[in-house]
C-alpha cells in the first residue's frame, strides 16, 4: 500500500506514479461515458437496465463507504444507518410536505453526516474489528428503534410512496431513467472520492489508516480527520438511501437495515474490487451485482437456496485467488506485463 | 421480590446460552484474530448434526455430542487449513471468506431440508425443576453447567498443557512463538478446530431448546460478538461472565421495559461499556490494538 | 419440481438433467400461457415460498388437464424474491426476458408491494393469493387483485372465535373475557394484532395487554411472564414457527396455562408437534389457512387436492398455504377466461362480476371481490390440536363432527 509517499505528498505536488486529480477527472468522464453507452445499448431491455441501475447505485454507495472504510481504514459495518436516514427523511418529506426528492437530498445528506459524526465521536476510540462490531451494533439498535417508534418510519408497516411519474418526483416509468439517475450518483461519488484522494485531507486519512500514532506524531489531528471522513462518507450514503427510496417507492426496516443486504454489502463490494482504491468499489459492483442477479434469476427457481450456495462458493474462491481484489489483481498483472519486476500491491 | 428473583434466574440461564455460543468464537477471535462471521453457522451445523444423529439412529442429543463435536473439530481444522490459512495477513479477506462460508453453509442446509423447522426430542426437555415457585428448565440448566465446565476445562487446558501453552504463546506474540519453535500454523488449526468443536457442542446442547432453521445461527452471532468483545478478547472467563451480563440485561429489560426493546438496550449498554473500556471488561488493556497490527 | 425451468437455465445445470428438461420445454415452448410466480425461494421464508408455488403448479396441472387458460397450456415460471428490490428484479426478469402473461404471488407482503407496482410498468396483471398486508388492496392499483384472505380476515376470524366458541366454552360473557394479544414485531404480526385489539375492544372484550417480540429472539420468557402476570382467560399469538414454538415451550415451563391459547397463522404443522409433543399441544387452537381435512361439503375437492399433492410431491403439504394458492390460481383462471384476455383492467373487471358463494372451492372460499379487488369470501378456518392431530373445529360446517376439547380446564 502507499503509505510511504505521505510526507512528500503533503507538498501538494504529485509524487511519481501518482496521478493528479485532473487525470482522474478525465478517467472518470471516460468511464461514465462507457457506462452510459452500456445503459444505452441495453436501453430496450429492462431486465438488464434494472441490474445496471442497481449496480450503479451500489457502486456509488460502496465508493462512499470506501472514503472512510478504505482510505481511512475504519471498517464500518453500520453504514446502513446513514442509508436508512436518507431514505426515511426523503420519504417523509415527500409524503407529508410534498417536497421534491431532489430538494430532499440536501437535508438527507446533512442529517446523515451529523448523525454519523455524533455516533462516531465515541466509537472512534475503538480499533479494527472492535470498531466494526460496534458499528454493527449501532445498525441493530437502529433497526429496533425504527421498528418500534412508528411516527417517522411507519414502523413494521413501512412507508409506501404513491406512484406519480415525473422528473420532479424522481419517479419514472422506464428503467433507463433510473439507470441514468444512479449513474449520476455513481459519478458524483467517484468525483468526491477522487477529490478526497488527491487532497491533503485524503493523505491525512491514509496516514491515519497506516499508523495512527505516527500520524498523530506528524501533527495530524486524528480524531478530526476521521470524523470528517465519516461525515463525508455518510452524507453520500444518505443521498444513496434517498435515491433507493424513490427507486423502490417503499421503505421498511428489513429492507433498509438488513446487515447482509445493506451494511455489510457496501464493505463486501469494496473488498471484491479492491479496498482503498479509487475504482475498486466500481469494479466490485460491476462484478458482484450482476453475478448475484444472474444467479438469482437462473438458479432461483430450483432447489431453495441454490443461488446463494453458488454465490457463497464464488466469494470464498474469490477471496482465495484474488486477495487484493480486482484492482489489485489487475495492477499486479499490469506490472508483470510491463516490467519483469514481480511487485504486488494496489494503487493508493 | 419473587418475580425479580425469577427474572434473575431467567437471565442467568440465558447467560449460559450466550456464554456457550461465545466461548468458541472468543477462542478463534482472540488467538487467530479472525472475525469469524460463520461461527453462528457452525452452531447451526451442530444443531442439525444432533438432529441428523437422531433421525438416523434415534440418538439422544446428549449422546450425539460424542459424534458432532469431533466432526466439527475436523471441519474447523479443514476450514482453517484450506480457507483461512492461505489468507494469513489478509484480515479483511478473511472476514470476506467467512461471509462466503456463512452463505454457503446456510443455504446448503436450506437446500437439503427445504427450511423445515426441526426439533430434537429428548425426554429431558419437558422436565422443569420447581424451587419455591422458581421454574427452571432442565435443558437450560444443563447448558449452564456445560458452559461452566467448558470454561473451567478451557482455562485448565490453556494453563497446563503443552498445546494450551502454545496457544497462549501464539496469542501473545506470533513471531516470538515461532522463534521458540512453536508451529504457528498447526496451533491455529488446533485453535480453529477447538473453536468449531465448541460451536458444535453449543449446537447439540441447544438443539433440544430451539426449533432449528438454517438461519438460526444469525440469531446468535451478534450476541456472541457482543459477549466476546464485552468480556474481553481472548479471555475465557471474560466470555463466560460477558454472557451472563448480556443475559441479565436482556431479561431485565425485556420484563421491566418492553420485550420489543430489549435488543436495543443491551446493544447500547455494550457500546457504552466498550467506549469506557475499549479492551472489554476483562481484556488486557490494549488487547484491542493487537488485532489491528499485522503480525508475521 | 423443476418442471418450470426455462431453456436458458439449461446453461447453468448439469448436462444430464438439462437434456431431459430441454426436450420437455421445447415441445411446449410455443403458445404457452406463462405465469410468473414471485415468491422467496431462498432465505428464511423459502419453505413457504416453495410451498405456495407448489399450489400454483398443481393448479396449472389441473387446468392443463382441462385445456389450459384461453386454450393455451399453462406454464409456471419462478421468480425468486426475498426482498422488495428482488421483487422488482424478478418482475423485470419475468416480464422483460421470460415474457410471462401475468404475475402471481406472494408469500411476503413487502415483495408484493414493490413487485406489483413494477408489473404496472408492463401493464400486466398482478394476482395475489397469499400476501397479508391490508394496504396492498387499499392502494387501488389497477392491475392488482387478491383472491385469498389477508390480515383482516385472520384477525376477524380470531375475534369471532373468541367472542363465540371460546366465550361459550369458558362460560363467560364477552365483556368478562380477558385477552392478552402477543405478536411478532414485523408487519405480519403487527397488522393482525392491531386489528384484533380494535375488534375485540369493539366487542367489549377486555384486552389486558399486548406484547411484541422479535421472531429471532433467543429467549421469550419475558413475554410469557408479562402475559402470565396479566392473568388472561385467552392468550392469542400471531407469529412464525420458531418463535411460536419457543413461546409455547416457555409457557409450559413457566406454568402459564390460560383458559385457551390461540395461535394465528402458524403452529398447525409437524414442526410444532415435534417441538412440543402431543400432550403439551392438546387443546391449542390455530387460526389458519383452510387445510385439506375440511369436510367435502365445506371445501369440495379438498380430498382430491390432497391426493394430487401427495402424488406429485411424495409427501403431505408442509404448510396449509399451498391449498389457498391453488385455489387462488383457479379463481384467476376463471376471471381471465371470463375477460377473454389477460389484460389487467379487463380481468379485474371480470373478477368483480364474479359471485360465487362460500364453499365453492377446495378451501371453502367463494369469490366476491370488493371495490379494491379484494376477495371478501375467504374465511380462514380454526383448527385444534387433539391427540397429536390437527382437526378443524370452526367454522362448524368445516368441522364435520369435530368438537372443541380441553378448553378452560385449569
Amino acid at each position: 500500500m502507499s503509505s510511504i509517499e505521505i510526507p512528500m505528498a503533503m507538498s501538494g505536488r504529485a509524487a511519481p506514479g501518482i496521478t493528479t486529480f485532473r487525470v482522474e477527472l478525465v478517467r472518470i468522464l471516460v468511464l461514465s461515458l462507457i457506462l452510459l453507452g452500456l445503459a444505452w445499448v441495453y436501453g430496450k431491455n429492462p431486465f438488464i437496465l434494472n441490474i445496471l441501475a442497481y449496480t450503479f447505485l451500489f457502486a456509488g454507495l460502496s465508493s462512499a463507504w470506501n472514503i472512510i472504510g478504505g482510505f481511512g481504514g475504519q471498517f464500518s459495518l453500520g453504514h446502513g444507518v446513514f442509508f436508512a436516514i436518507g431514505a426515511y427523511l426523503t420519504a417523509n418529506l415527500y409524503l407529508h410536505f410534498q417536497i421534491s426528492p431532489w430538494l430532499a437530498l440536501v437535508p438527507a445528506a446533512a442529517l446523515a453526516a451529523v448523525v454519523a459524526a455524533a455516533v462516531s465521536w465515541p466509537t472512534f476510540r475503538l480499533k479494527g474489528p472492535f470498531f466494526a462490531i460496534a458499528t454493527m451494533a449501532f445498525n441493530e439498535v437502529a433497526f429496533v428503534l425504527a421498528n418500534y417508534f412508528e411516527t417517522l418510519t411507519g414502523g413494521p408497516r413501512g412507508l409506501s410512496l404513491p406512484f406519480k411519474a415525473g422528473l420532479a418526483n424522481m419517479i419514472f416509468t422506464n428503467r433507463f431513467s433510473y439507470a441514468l439517475l444512479m449513474l449520476g450518483f455513481l459519478v458524483a461519488c467517484l468525483l468526491v472520492s477522487a477529490a478526497v484522494l488527491r487532497s491533503r485531507f485524503g493523505y491525512y486519512l491514509q496516514a491515519v489508516r497506516e499508523d495512527e500514532d505516527a500520524a498523530r506524531a506528524a501533527g495530524i489531528r486524528v480524531l478530526q480527520v476521521k470524523l470528517l471522513g465519516m461525515a463525508l462518507s455518510a452524507a453520500l450514503t444518505g443521498i444513496g438511501g434517498a435515491l433507493f427510496a424513490m427507486y423502490l417507492r417503499f421503505v421498511d426496516p428489513p429492507t433498509l437495515l438488513s446487515l447482509p443486504d445493506i451494511g455489510v454489502k457496501f464493505a463486501l463490494i469494496a473488498l471484491i474490487g479492491g479496498v482503498g482504491t479509487l475504482y475498486g468499489p466500481l469494479a466490485g459492483a460491476l462484478l458482484i451485482v450482476p453475478v448475484e442477479s444472474y444467479l438469482r434469476a437462473e438458479l432461483g427457481g430450483m432447489v431453495p437456496g441454490t443461488n446463494l450456495i453458488v454465490l457463497g462458493a464464488v466469494l470464498i474462491l474469490f477471496a482465495l485467488f484474488m486477495k487484493r481484489g480486482l484492482i489489485g489483481a489487475g495492477t499486479a498483472l499490469w506490472q508483470r506485463l510491463t516490467s519483469a519486476r514481480p511487485e504486488g500491491g494496489g494503487g493508493g | 421480590m419473587s418475580t425479580f428473583l425469577n427474572i434473575l434466574v431467567v437471565g442467568l440461564l440465558l447467560g449460559g446460552i450466550y456464554g456457550l455460543v461465545s466461548i468458541g468464537l472468543n477462542l478463534i477471535f482472540g488467538v487467530i484474530r479472525i472475525v469469524n462471521f460463520a461461527q453462528g453457522e457452525l452452531v447451526m451445523l451442530g444443531m442439525y448434526g444432533a438432529y441428523f444423529s437422531y433421525w438416523l439412529v434415534g440418538m439422544d442429543p446428549y449422546v450425539s455430542i460424542l459424534v458432532v463435536v469431533p466432526a466439527l473439530f475436523v471441519f474447523g481444522v479443514l476450514i482453517q487449513r484450506f480457507i483461512l490459512q492461505p489468507l494469513q495477513n489478509e484480515s479483511m479477506m478473511q472476514i470476506f471468506a467467512t461471509f462466503g462460508l456463512l452463505l454457503l453453509l446456510q443455504n446448503v442446509i436450506l437446500a437439503i431440508t427445504r427450511g423445515t423447522g426441526y426439533t430434537v426430542p429428548t425426554d429431558l426437555s419437558t422436565v422443569v425443576i420447581d424451587i419455591a415457585g422458581l421454574k427452571i428448565s432442565l435443558v437450560r440448566l444443563i447448558a449452564l453447567f456445560a458452559v461452566t465446565a467448558v470454561a473451567v476445562g478451557m482455562s485448565w487446558f490453556l494453563k497446563n498443557t503443552l498445546p494450551g501453552k502454545a496457544i497462549r504463546a501464539v496469542t501473545q506474540d506470533r513471531r516470538a512463538a515461532r522463534l521458540m519453535g512453536i508451529n504457528v500454523e498447526l496451533t491455529f488449526m488446533l485453535t480453529f478446530g477447538m473453536g468449531a468443536a465448541l460451536a458444535g457442542l453449543a449446537g447439540t446442547l441447544l438443539a433440544p431448546i430451539y426449533t432449528m432453521s438454517p438461519q438460526i445461527g444469525g440469531n446468535f452471532i451478534l450476541a456472541a460478538f457482543a459477549v466476546v468483545v464485552l468480556g474481553g478478547l481472548g479471555s475465557v472467563w471474560g466470555a463466560f461472565i460477558g454472557g451472563f451480563i448480556i443475559g441479565l440485561i436482556e431479561a431485565l429489560a425485556g420484563y421491566y421495559l418492553d420485550p420489543a426493546l430489549k435488543h436495543a438496550v443491551w446493544f447500547l449498554v455494550f457500546i457504552a461499556v466498550l467506549i469506557v473500556r475499549p479492551g472489554g471488561l476483562f481484556g488486557i488493556a490494549g488487547a484491542e490494538e493487537v488485532g489491528l497490527r499485522e503480525q508475521h | 419440481m423443476i418442471g418450470t425451468v426455462t431453456r436458458r437455465l439449461v446453461l447453468g445445470m448439469s448436462a444430464a438433467v438439462a437434456l431431459s428438461l430441454a426436450a420437455d420445454t421445447q415441445v411446449q415452448a410455443q403458445e404457452t400461457f406463462k405465469i410468473g410466480a414471485i415468491n422467496p425461494y431462498s432465505g428464511p421464508m423459502a419453505l413457504y415460498g416453495d410451498e405456495v408455488t407448489r399450489g400454483y403448479e398443481l393448479a396449472a396441472e389441473a387446468l392443463n388437464a382441462k385445456g389450459g387458460i384461453l386454450g393455451r397450456k399453462v406454464e409456471i415460471v419462478r421468480g425468486n424474491a426475498a426482498s422488495p428490490q428482488e421483487g422488482i428484479a424478478a418482475v423485470e426478469q419475468l416480464a422483460g426476458r421470460d415474457n410471462v402473461d401475468v404475475f402471481i404471488g406472494t408469500y411476503l407482503s413487502a415483495v408484493s408491494a414493490a413487485a406489483s407496482e413494477a408489473a404496472m410498468n408492463y401493464q400486466k396483471l398482478y394476482w395475489d393469493t397469499n400476501a397479508l398486508a391490508a394496504n396492498l388492496t387499499e392502494r387501488g392499483l389497477p392491475n392488482f387483485a387478491r383472491s385469498g384472505p389477508y390480515a383482516v380476515s385472520f384477525a376477524d376470524q380470531s375475534v369471532e372465535l373468541v367472542t363465540g366458541l371460546l366465550a361459550e366454552a369458558l362460560g363467560k360473557e364477552p365483556k368478562d373475557l380477558k385477552v392478552w394479544i402477543e405478536h411478532e414485531e414485523s408487519i405480519y404480526g403487527t397488522s393482525i394484532a392491531d386489528r384484533q385489539k380494535e375488534q375485540l375492544e369493539k366487542a367489549g372484550v377486555q384486552v389486558v395487554g399486548m406484547g411484541a417480540h422479535s421472531a429471532k429472539a433467543i429467549d421469550l420468557t419475558d413475554s410469557i411472564l408479562r402475559a402470565r402476570d396479566a392473568q388472561p382467560d385467552i392468550w392469542i399469538n400471531t407469529g412464525y414457527v420458531p418463535d411460536g414454538n419457543l413461546l409455547l415451550r416457555t409457557a409450559r415451563d413457566q406454568g402459564f396455562k390460560p383458559g385457551a391459547m390461540v395461535l394465528v397463522g402458524t403452529g398447525d404443522t409437524r414442526e410444532t408437534l415435534e417441538a412440543l409433543g402431543a400432550e403439551s399441544l392438546e387443546g391449542i387452537l390455530i387460526v389458519s389457512y383452510p387445510r385439506p381435512d375440511v369436510t367435502e361439503q365445506y371445501g369440495p375437492g379438498s380430498q382430491a387436492y390432497l391426493e394430487a399433492y401427495r402424488a406429485k410431491y411424495g409427501q403431505d403439504p408442509l404448510a396449509p398455504q399451498s391449498m389457498t394458492a391453488f385455489v387462488g390460481l383457479k379463481i384467476m383462471a376463471e376471471a381471465i377466461e371470463a375477460a377473454g384476455s389477460a389484460e389487467p383492467e379487463a380481468v379485474i373487471e371480470a373478477a368483480k362480476k364474479m359471485d360465487k358463494p362460500l364453499n365453492t372451492y377446495e378451501t371453502g372460499y367463494g369469490a366476491k371481490f370488493d371495490d379494491h379487488a379484494q376477495n371478501v369470501r375467504t374465511p380462514p378456518t380454526v383448527v385444534q390440536w387433539q391427540n397429536g392431530k390437527v382437526v378443524t373445529v370452526f367454522p362448524v360446517a368445516a368441522a364435520g363432527g369435530n368438537k372443541l376439547v380441553a378448553v378452560g380446564k385449569q
